[in-house]
Formats: structure tokens, C-alpha cells, sequence
């Protein structure tokens, strides 16, 4: 038993390392040497990283369940108190390992990828910001400090999607996320000052506390819940606010790695596994959550079955997978959507960053058609990517068999229908993700010009060791059908409450695992025959196809119904409100005003010349007119 | 005593650096003189309780000079204080006609601000508030733009028209105290009118008020005012002298006619909803950029004024709050308009693009002075919107959905305005355009580090503002009162 007190004062290291990495690397930005940013800002991910596992030992030990550390009020405005204070428990804890680990290996891995950018330093600041503000997030004892962590989140993730901010289309694809995300914060903001007016505070513990009172399906925890969801759908994607996840892949691809793929984007997730108690009330919303993320989590699978752009393929994969994470969350499975995140993390950064050497070995080339047999040439890359292919499809002993088995067995505790629509979704990932693998690694290389070659060192060590995660991550959380203890479910059952389900028989557990691994199999076996056995290429962009073909490869052309419906309306009523009601109607019905009083004085002149009190009688008098045509008009 | 130093030292300093011919050193005397009455208006908040009045009492050529001061007036003495010196710093090194002339009506329109916020009685406050007005209006006449006589005539005539209903209110308010009359202030607010007087009494102030602010729909003077001014112009009209309205309203509405407000308050609140969502929607497709900014503070003095009205606790710290944090964010940005015109030589932002190429650390610095403008946590413009929009969602939460779309329409023209100032690789054009030199971080340093260190720790400022959004809690609190018991 060791005191958790005197330990968790360092846990405002953890943020820390990253702001100073931040404060360093941006001001000395001129005058840090070639990769002198990149080692200081591994460094200090690394830092906080030791320091995120030491305070895990440290909480594991104490035998506490969690742990509140506060810095100073930051406001506090009548009854509106707001300390800047962190929560370590264990849900923060799972959080900061993956945010600080993951983030650190992809930070050692941009020092690889970024070495030729002439901005390299900027890159690593922003980095090194959006850790921060990530740590932020998770670690804030109270709504407020957790939106100062989303709004940050949002903030970097918009410069490092316009990174390169020469190319017009990123910079709208910067923006676009932003708007998008901040549409959400809107919901998220309003959801907070409800919860504010209903328990007279924004502090976790506190609103919990008071919410265990509630009762079940009470209308003002729906419409917190709901609001709060609006947020989460903003940041992690969900259907209608995702359009602009896979328009992010603008950005540098360590940033889809660390911030669209392995932490932001789960943001929204997480912060609804830390309301649990909330949602468990609010029955109404957890069936919006099912609707939502099984709806995302299919529409987005096919979408990516017909994408060819290898981290379009990936960016849609990733929302489709949030989708998983949303239906677990609907089902009241809340640690299965966090060990999702988990297992996910590992796997899905893991493809980011094989998708980047891949990538950097064919000169910047995206497109998987172009690609094709770099098996041989590239050894590392390949078997990575093979080890994540396997991973996100839900092979078993992969981690991601483990996570996702636990979502689709919750699935079919509610309803068998859940399950088969679930399971659709799986083989659909599993078939895109092998056709991805397939036409990247298999078959004769199709571009001439390009030589690819393995990537160095500093970019392959993170690759191997995100496999190994990737391997063997799932078994953190061994289910009892396998003899296992659900560790990593108990382990987080002290910081959420996920609700009862009915058990089902291990017997049919056992049958559903043998059916969804047949049909996998038969749909590698798929893929397999299409682009190795024959070896089929997508058809080039233009080429004549089915009117359904046609729709999934322009995504269902959301983006142009969105363009249609809001953007090009939203810029005529710019336009409208300014050149006819400003200009036209308001103005000009001023000068209106105006010239009548002119005219007025000169009749009254013609009458009384010279006379003053005549023309401050005219002076009123249009005023008084100007006023009463102002409040009719 | 201190009171009356700060009201007359910009005047006698002003009309001291008439007989001055170098240009330099009128600048420098004038900052100086700025630099003083900011530092007496701190010794000012550190030697008296902020809510403690203090009136000197002074017999000026027979007029009765009343000053004083409560939490309301202390902050915008604080404001005005703060932001004259940068507003003075922005000249220099610049060519400037009749220099000596200019800094003279820039420091006649600091002492006419600074009688407006300390007048104790409605005659001295009528005085200064038109006084605010000549000097104001030869700065945009002669130091302004393009077509900067019809612009001014048109702001000069719309402004004093609704300063002469201002007038006929206070004449009628005066004439309804008993005994000798009096125009002090202490007697105006004691005076209970009638219900039915104050229904229609409450529009006769309020136009002045709404002008000046301004509230939709009587803001057509302020986006061709904006576009045309000078930028120390532009930054006295919208750093400081909206917030004449914000006080005006404060000052005479709340206290004098509360239930003529309670009366009108949600047509009023419906109107600032819409001037915040109207002028927001209308940003977005500008193509001058001050005019675009132009619409940019009227989205947020809207909310503020929607805050205003709403008139419970959290509304009104957060609009005391916001008071400071957007005046200092006007400032930043003109100043930042002008640099650009500078670069560029143009304000159409379809003409500029890829600035960032020649001109890094700017671009960094305009990235913060947007964040604050779309209100990103952590910075000052986070904490006075959030605030008001709780404020917002106590009264309905409809009206905070309306008033937060701000976030999202405020992120989009702002972000758009960036892009198209900053980003891209258009750069042939500005390929000899430097970077900030010292002058331009002396003046955006010290402006961005305050409005993010009231963002990190606003804790000072909201103890400050405590006490003046306790005395609106007051007035708001006896209003009520004088309702519930005329309706039992």
C-alpha cells in the first residue's frame, strides 16, 4: 500500500513536458540545429510517458480509486467555481499511457518522416502543443478543463491538417475540420451549462455524485446527454459531422497517425465513457448512440471499400471504427469502447505510420494503384502492416479480435439483428483492408518512376514495436470464455460504470466466434483471388461504371449534398443580407431619412427665411421621422 | 483630486503639444501623458475599495464639475486608460499630416471619454458625450480614407441625432425631479416614474444608446465608418467609444426606467440576436478586410449588448469581461489591418494571400489575435463569451444557441479572413515585404500577452468586474422589486 497524495502532485508533469517541449521549440524555432526540435520534442512525450507509468504503479498500488490534484481557480464567478484541477483515475490513466506512448513513438518517427521539410521545427511545436492539449483533455477533473482540452485538440489539429499551407485545398480541408468540429462544441458548451444550471457545478465527482440520485430517463439529463453527444459526433466523426476526418488526411501523415487515428478523434468517445453515469440514465440517448455508430460504422465501410487513396482508405476505416466504438457506448459498454480505443490505437497508428513509409518510399505517391509488390521491397513495412491488416479485421489472438469480439458479443446480448449488422460491417473492413494490403505489397510494382526502398531505422523501430502491441494488446483483456479475468475491464470498472447486461451462453459465444472467423476467412479468400489470383486493379477515376459503384466511390456524394444544402446557401444569404437588406433596405432608409429632412428645412426655409427656431423645428421633425420610419422598417 | 488629474491631464497635454512642431517629440510627449493616466488610474484602483464612490465637487466657470466613480465606471476608466496609449504608439514612425493637430484631438477625445465615465450628473455626462464627437469626427474627416467627408457627415449626423433624444430624455427626467431640479444622477436614479411613462421614455434614451453601440438595425453608420477611418481612428471608435453605449445603457436605462427595460427587453434581446447572427453571416463573404472586421465587432458587441439586456449576474460579468477583452482585441487586429496594408498595399483580401512566405512571425501573431477573436479557451475572448452565453441560456436556452453561434460563424470568417490574408503561394507580389520590426512588437506584444493572460488567469479581472456586475445585480434586484409589488 503506497500513499497515492504526495505522488499524484507530479501528475501536473505529465502536461507540463509537452508545453515546455511546445514553449521551447516554437521560440527557439530559428535557432534549434536540423532534428534538434524533433529529439526535444520525443524527449519530452517520452518524459511525460515515465512519468504517466509511474503514477499508474503508483494508483495501482495505493489501492485508491482516483486521485484529485488542483493547481489554482482558474474561475469563479458566483456560484460558477471552476478550479484548474486534474482527476488521475484509472480511465485517465489509460488514456495518458496511450496518448504519452503512442504519441512518443510517433513523435521519434516524424523525426524520420519530416527530416526534409523545411519547417520541420514548426512541426514539431505544434506536436509537442496538441500533446499538451490532448493531456489537457483527459486529465481535467471537470467539464470546463476538458473543453479547454477539446477546443485545443481542435485548434492543433486544424494548423497541422494545413501544415503544408501553400495548397489551397488543405487549407479548406484545415478549415472545414474545424468549423465542423466546432459546430459540435456548440452542442458540447450548452451541454455543459445545462449540466452547470442542473447540479450547480461542472466538477466530475461532484455531478456524478449528484446524478446516482436521479431518475432514470429524466428530460433534462436527455437533453444534456443528447447535447453532450453533439460534441462527441463533431469530434470523433460520427454521421452527419465526419465528412471532414477524411479530408484531414491533408495533413502530414504522423498527424493522421497520432491525431485522426489514434487520440483526438477518440476524444468524443472518451468523454462519454467518463459520463456513464449520465448516459445509464438517459435511455433515450444510448439508443440515438446505437443508431448513430452502427449506421457510421457501415456506411463509412463501404464508402472505404471503393476508396483509392491509401490514407483515405485508412481515414474512412478509422470512422468506421469510431462507429464500433459509438455502438458500445450506446449499448452501455463503455470499457469495451475504451479498449477499443485502446486495441484500435495500436493498430490503426500502426497502419498510419506503415501507410507513411510507404508513402515516403514511393516518392509521395497515395494511390494504391500505382503500388504493387513492394513486399520484397520494403520487409519491415510489410510485415507490420500485415500484423495490423490482421489486427483490425479481428483475427484472432490480434488485438483487434479481442476488442471488437467484446462489442459484437454485447451486440447480440440486445439484439441478434445488432449483431448481424455489426458482424456486416467487420467483413467489409476485413475485405478493404486486405484489398489495401493486397494491392500495395502483392502482384508487379505498376509505376515505373518511383524506387521505393525500405524506410530508416528511426521510422521502423516504432513500426515493430506498435506491432507487438498490436499483437498482443488484446490479451489485456483475456474474456473468461478464454480463461481469462477481463482485466482491463475490471481495471476501469473503478472510474466507469458500465451497465449490466444478460449473460449469454459460452456455448453460443463460442458459435458466433466460429461463424464471423469462417466468413472472414472465405472474404480473405475474396480478396485474395480479386487482386493477387487475378490481379485487378481498381479502375482508373473516370472510367464507366455502375450508377451504385459510382455513388460509394463519391461517398455518397455527402460532400456535394453538404456543399449543395449549406455551404453555397450559407454564401448567397452572406451575399443577400449584405447587398439587399444592408445596403439596399437599412442604409438606404437612412439616407432616406436624411434627404427628407433636407427637403424638409428648405420648404420650411422658402417660409421662414432666416428664422432659427424654423430650422431647429425641421432638425427635430426629421429625426422624429427618421426614428418612427426606422421602427416601422 | 487624482479624478480631476486624470480628466484634465490629456486636455492640457493635448493643447501643450499644439505649439510643438516635431513630430517625434509630440509623439512621445503624447504617449507619455497616456502612459501617466494609466498609471494613476492603477494607483486610483489600488488605493480605494473599486466600489467606494468618491465625488470632488469643483465649481468650473459656474458649472458644477461632479466626478466620481463605482466598479461600472472604474472599468471603463480602466479601458480607456489602457488602450490610449497603444492607440497613440500606432502613429508612430507613420507619415501623418498636422501631426501635432492629431495627437491634440486624440487626446481631446481620451479626456471627453474619460468626463463621460466619471460625470456624476446628466448635464456633465450630456457635455462629454457630445464632446466625444468633435474630436472624433475631424480625426475620421481629415485623417480618413476614400470618401471620408460623406462617410463622416453621415456618422456625425446619425450619432447626434440620437444623442438629441438622449437630450429631450434627460430634460424630461430633470424636469420631473422635485424641488430646485437637479440633473445629479443620485437624484435621477431616486426618481420612481411612472409605469407608463417609462414604456415609451425607455426608446428616447435607448436610440442614443443603440447607435452608438450599435444595435441592429441602427448600424449602418458604423461598417462605412470603420472602412474609411484612419486606424487610430477606427481604433478609438471601436475600442472605446462603443462602450459609451454599453455604459450609457447601464448608467441610465437600468436605474432611471427599469421597467420601461423589463418591458422591452425581449424585443431588444430579439434584436441583438439578430444584429450577432446578421453581422456574423454578412462577415463571411466581405472582400475589404476592415469592413469585414467591421462586421466582426458588431457580431460581438450584439452579444454583448444581448448580454447587457438580459441583465442577470453571469451575463453581466461576462459582459463587463468581454468590455475589456475586445477592446484590446479591436485594437490588435486595426493594428494589424494597417500592417497588412502596409505589406500588401491593398485591404481587398482577394488580392493578398501566401503573406506567411514573407512575413512568418506576423502571420503567428494574427493567428493568436483570431483565436481570441473566435473565443478558443485559455485565451481572454473565451472566458467573457462563456459567461455570457450561461448568462444567455439562465434567460432561455434558445437564446444561447443563437447568441453561441457565434463560436461557429465567428471560426468561419475569421479562419477564411487568415487563410486569405496568410496562407496559400501567392507571394510574387509582397517578395519585398519584411517582417514585424520592434515598433510593431512593442505594440502587438503587450496587447496579445494581456488578452491571454485574461484567458489562463482571469481570476483578477472577474474580482474586479465582481463588484460592478453586483452593483448591475442591484439595480436589477430593486427594479424587480418596484415590479412584483406593483403587480400584487
Amino acid at each position: 500500500m503506497v500513499a497515492l497524495i504526495p505522488y499524484i502532485t507530479l501528475a501536473w508533469l505529465v502536461p507540463a513536458f509537452p508545453l515546455v517541449g511546445f514553449l521551447i521549440t516554437s521560440l527557439a524555432k530559428s535557432k534549434l540545429k536540423h532534428n534538434q526540435a524533433g529529439i526535444i520534442a520525443s524527449t519530452m512525450v517520452a518524459l511525460s510517458f515515465i512519468t504517466s507509468v509511474f503514477l499508474f504503479f503508483i494508483l495501482n498500488s495505493s489501492g485508491q480509486d482516483s486521485a484529485t490534484l488542483t493547481l489554482f481557480n482558474w474561475v469563479s464567478a458566483g456560484d460558477l467555481k471552476i478550479p484548474f484541477a486534474f482527476l488521475i483515475d484509472h480511465l485517465s490513466l489509460v488514456m495518458m499511457l496511450i496518448i504519452t506512448g503512442i504519441g512518443a513513438l510517433i513523435h521519434i518517427y516524424s523525426i524520420g518522416y519530416m527530416h526534409d521539410d523545411e519547417r520541420v521545427n514548426s512541426f514539431f511545436a505544434q506536436m509537442n502543443l496538441f500533446t499538451f492539449s490532448m493531456l489537457l483533455l483527459v486529465m481535467g477533473a471537470n467539464y470546463l478543463i476538458l473543453f479547454i482540452g477539446w477546443e485545443g485538440v481542435g485548434f492543433c489539429s486544424y494548423l497541422l491538417i494545413g501544415f503544408w499551407f501553400k495548397n489551397p485545398a488543405f487549407n479548406y480541408a484545415a478549415r472545414k475540420a474545424f468549423v465542423m468540429n466546432r459546430i459540435g462544441d456548440l452542442g458540447f458548451i450548452l451541454g455543459i451549462i445545462l449540466l452547470f444550471f442542473t447540479f450547480k457545478s461542472v466538477s466530475f465527482n461532484e455531478v456524478f455524485a449528484q446524478a446516482a440520485t436521479l431518475q432514470s430517463g429524466a428530460p433534462i439529463l436527455t437533453l444534456i446527454t443528447l447535447l453532450l453527444l453533439v460534441g462527441a459526433v463533431g469530434k470523433s466523426a460520427q454521421i452527419p459531422l465526419f465528412t471532414w476526418l477524411p479530408d484531414a488526411m491533408a495533413g502530414p501523415t504522423p498527424v493522421s497517425a497520432l491525431i485522426h487515428a489514434a487520440t483526438m478523434v477518440t476524444a468524443g468517445i472518451y468523454m462519454i465513457a467518463r459520463s456513464s453515469i449520465l448516459y445509464n440514465l438517459a435511455p433515450i440517448t444510448s439508443n440515438v448512440m446505437i443508431v448513430l455508430g452502427l449506421t457510421t460504422a457501415i456506411i463509412t465501410a463501404i464508402v472505404g471499400l471503393r476508396q483509392n487513396d491509401i490514407k483515405k482508405v485508412l481515414a474512412y476505416s478509422t470512422v468506421s471504427q469510431l462507429g464500433y466504438m459509438f455502438l458500445a457506448l450506446g449499448l452501455g459498454a463503455y470499457s469495451a469502447a475504451i479498449f477499443h480505443v485502446t486495441t484500435h490505437a495500436f493498430f490503426k497508428a500502426l497502419l498510419f505510420l506503415g501507410a507513411g513509409s510507404i508513402i515516403h518510399a514511393m516518392g509521395g505517391e497515395q494511390d494504391i494503384r500505382k503500388m504493387g509488390g513492394l513486399r520484397s521491397k520494403m520487409p519491415i513495412t510489410f510485415l507490420t502492416f500485415l500484423i495490423a491488416t490482421i489486427a483490425i479485421s479481428g483475427i484472432p489472438p490480434f488485438s483487434g479480435f479481442f476488442s471488437k469480439d467484446l462489442i459484437l458479443t454485447k451486440a447480440f446480448e440486445t439484439s441478434p439483428w445488432l449483431y448481424a449488422f455489426a458482424l456486416g460491417g467487420a467483413l467489409i473492413t476485413c475485405f478493404y483492408m486486405f484489398r489495401l494490403f493486397y494491392l500495395v505489397f502483392f502482384g508487379a510494382q505498376r509505376l515505373s518512376s518511383a524506387h521505393p526502398h525500405e524506410s530508416p531505422r528511426v521510422m521502423t523501430v516504432p513500426l515493430m514495436i506498435l506491432s507487438v502491441l498490436s499483437l498482443f494488446g488484446g490479451f489485456l483483456n483475456i474474456p473468461a470464455l478464454f480463461g481469462g479475468d477481463s482485466g482491463f475491464e475490471n481495471f476501469l470498472h473503478k472510474a466507469v460504470t458500465s451497465k449490466e447486461s444478460g449473460e449469454i451462453h459460452s456455448a453460443t459465444e463460442i458459435g458466433l466466434i466460429m461463424v464471423s472467423l469462417s466468413l472472414l476467412g472465405i472474404i480473405i479468400a475474396l480478396a485474395y483471388r480479386t487482386y493477387v489470383k487475378k490481379s485487378t486493379v481498381p479502375a482508373a477515376d473516370g472510367a464507366p461504371s455502375s450508377l451504385i459503384a459510382r455513388i460509394v466511390a463519391n461517398k455518397f456524394y455527402l460532400d456535394e449534398i453538404f456543399a449543395a444544402l449549406i455551404e453555397k446557401p450559407f454564401g448567397r444569404l452572406s451575399d443577400f443580407l449584405f447587398k439587399s437588406v444592408e445596403v439596399k433596405v437599412l442604409d438606404s432608409a437612412v439616407d432616406g431619412v436624411g434627404t427628407l429632412t433636407s427637403r424638409l428645412g428648405n420648404l420650411v426655409r422658402r417660409l421662414q427665411q432666416g428664422n432659427i427656431s424654423f430650422y431647429l423645428f425641421a432638425m427635430v421633425a426629421g429625426i422624429l421621422l427618421f426614428i418612427i420610419f426606422i421602427l416601422i422598417v | 483630486m487624482i479624478l480631476l488629474i486624470i480628466l484634465l491631464l490629456p486636455l492640457v497635454t493635448g493643447l501643450g503639444i499644439l505649439f510643438l512642431r516635431n513630430a517625434c517629440t509630440v509623439r512621445i510627449v503624447a504617449l507619455t501623458s497616456t502612459i501617466v493616466n494609466l498609471v494613476l488610474t492603477f494607483v486610483l484602483m489600488g488605493s480605494s475599495p473599486a466600489a467606494s464612490f468618491s465625488a470632488e465637487w469643483t465649481n468650473l466657470m459656474g458649472i458644477k464639475l461632479a466626478l466620481g466613480f463605482d466598479g461600472i465606471s472604474l472599468l471603463m476608466l480602466l479601458l480607456t486608460n489602457l488602450l490610449f496609449p497603444f492607440i497613440i504608439l500606432a502613429g508612430f514612425k507613420r507619415e501623418q499630416k498636422q501631426v501635432s493637430v492629431l495627437n491634440f484631438l486624440i487626446l481631446l477625445t481620451q479626456a471627453a471619454l474619460i468626463g463621460v465615465f466619471l460625470s456624476q450628473n446628466a448635464f456633465l455626462f450630456y457635455i462629454f458625450w457630445e464632446l466625444t464627437l468633435i474630436p472624433i469626427y475631424f480625426i475620421l474627416l481629415l485623417w480618413g480614407g476614400e470618401n471620408s467627408r460623406a462617410v463622416t457627415l453621415k456618422f456625425f449626423i446619425y450619432t447626434l441625432a440620437g444623442s438629441l433624444f438622449l437630450l429631450i430624455g434627460i430634460i424630461y427626467l430633470v424636469q420631473l425631479t422635485p424641488g430646485i431640479h437637479s440633473t445629479d444622477f443620485s437624484v435621477l436614479n431616486q426618481l420612481h416614474i411612472p409605469a407608463a411613462t417609462q414604456i415609451w421614455l425607455f426608446w428616447v434614451l435607448f436610440i442614443a444608446f443603440a447607435i452608438k453601440m450599435p444595435i441592429f438595425p441602427f448600424h449602418t453608420w458604423q461598417p462605412n465608418t470603420y472602412t474609411m477611418a484612419s486606424t487610430q481612428g477606427v481604433m478609438i471608435l471601436g475600442g472605446v467609444m462603443t462602450k459609451m453605449g454599453i455604459y450609457g445603457a447601464l448608467r441610465f436605462l437600468f436605474p432611471m426606467v427599469p421597467q420601461g427595460v423589463l418591458y422591452w427587453q425581449n424585443i431588444v434581446l430579439v434584436m441583438c440576436l439578430i444584429g450577432v447572427v446578421y453581422a456574423s453571416v454578412i462577415a463571411f463573404r466581405q472582400t475589404n478586410l476592415k469592413r469585414l472586421i467591421a462586421f466582426s465587432s458588431m457580431a460581438h458587441i450584439s452579444l454583448m449588448a444581448a448580454a447587457l439586456f438580459i441583465y442577470n449576474y453571469y451575463a453581466a460579468q461576462g459582459l463587463l469581461f468581454q468590455v475589456v477583452t475586445h477592446g484590446l482585441t479591436v485594437v490588435a487586429l486595426f493594428y494589424m489591418v494597417q500592417l497588412i496594408q502596409d505589406k500588401t498595399n491593398t485591404l481587398e483580401l482577394p488580392q493578398m494571400g501566401g503573406l506567411k512566405h514573407a512575413a512568418p512571425k506576423m502571420a503567428i501573431l494574427l493567428l493568436m489575435i483570431v483565436l481570441v477573436s473566435v473565443a478558443l479557451p485559455l485565451t481572454g475572448g473565451f472566458i467573457g463569451e462563456f459567461l455570457i452565453i450561461i448568462g444567455l441560456a439562465k434567460q432561455s436556452i434558445w437564446m444561447a444557441l443563437f447568441g453561441g453561434t457565434t463560436m461557429i460563424l465567428g471560426a468561419i470568417y475569421m479562419l477564411y479572413a487568415y487563410q486569405r490574408i496568410m496562407l496559400g503561394d501567392k507571394n510574387i507580389s509582397f517578395k519585398n515585404t519584411t517582417d514585424l520590426v520592434r515598433l510593431d512588437y512593442w505594440m502587438l506584444i503587450p496587447l496579445i500577452a494581456i488578452l491571454f493572460i485574461l484567458g489562463i488567469y482571469p481570476q483578477p479581472i472577474l474580482n474586479l468586474v465582481e463588484v460592478s456586475a453586483n452593483t448591475m445585480q442591484n439595480l436589477l434586484t430593486s427594479a424587480t422589486g418596484i415590479v412584483t409589488t406593483m403587480s400584487h
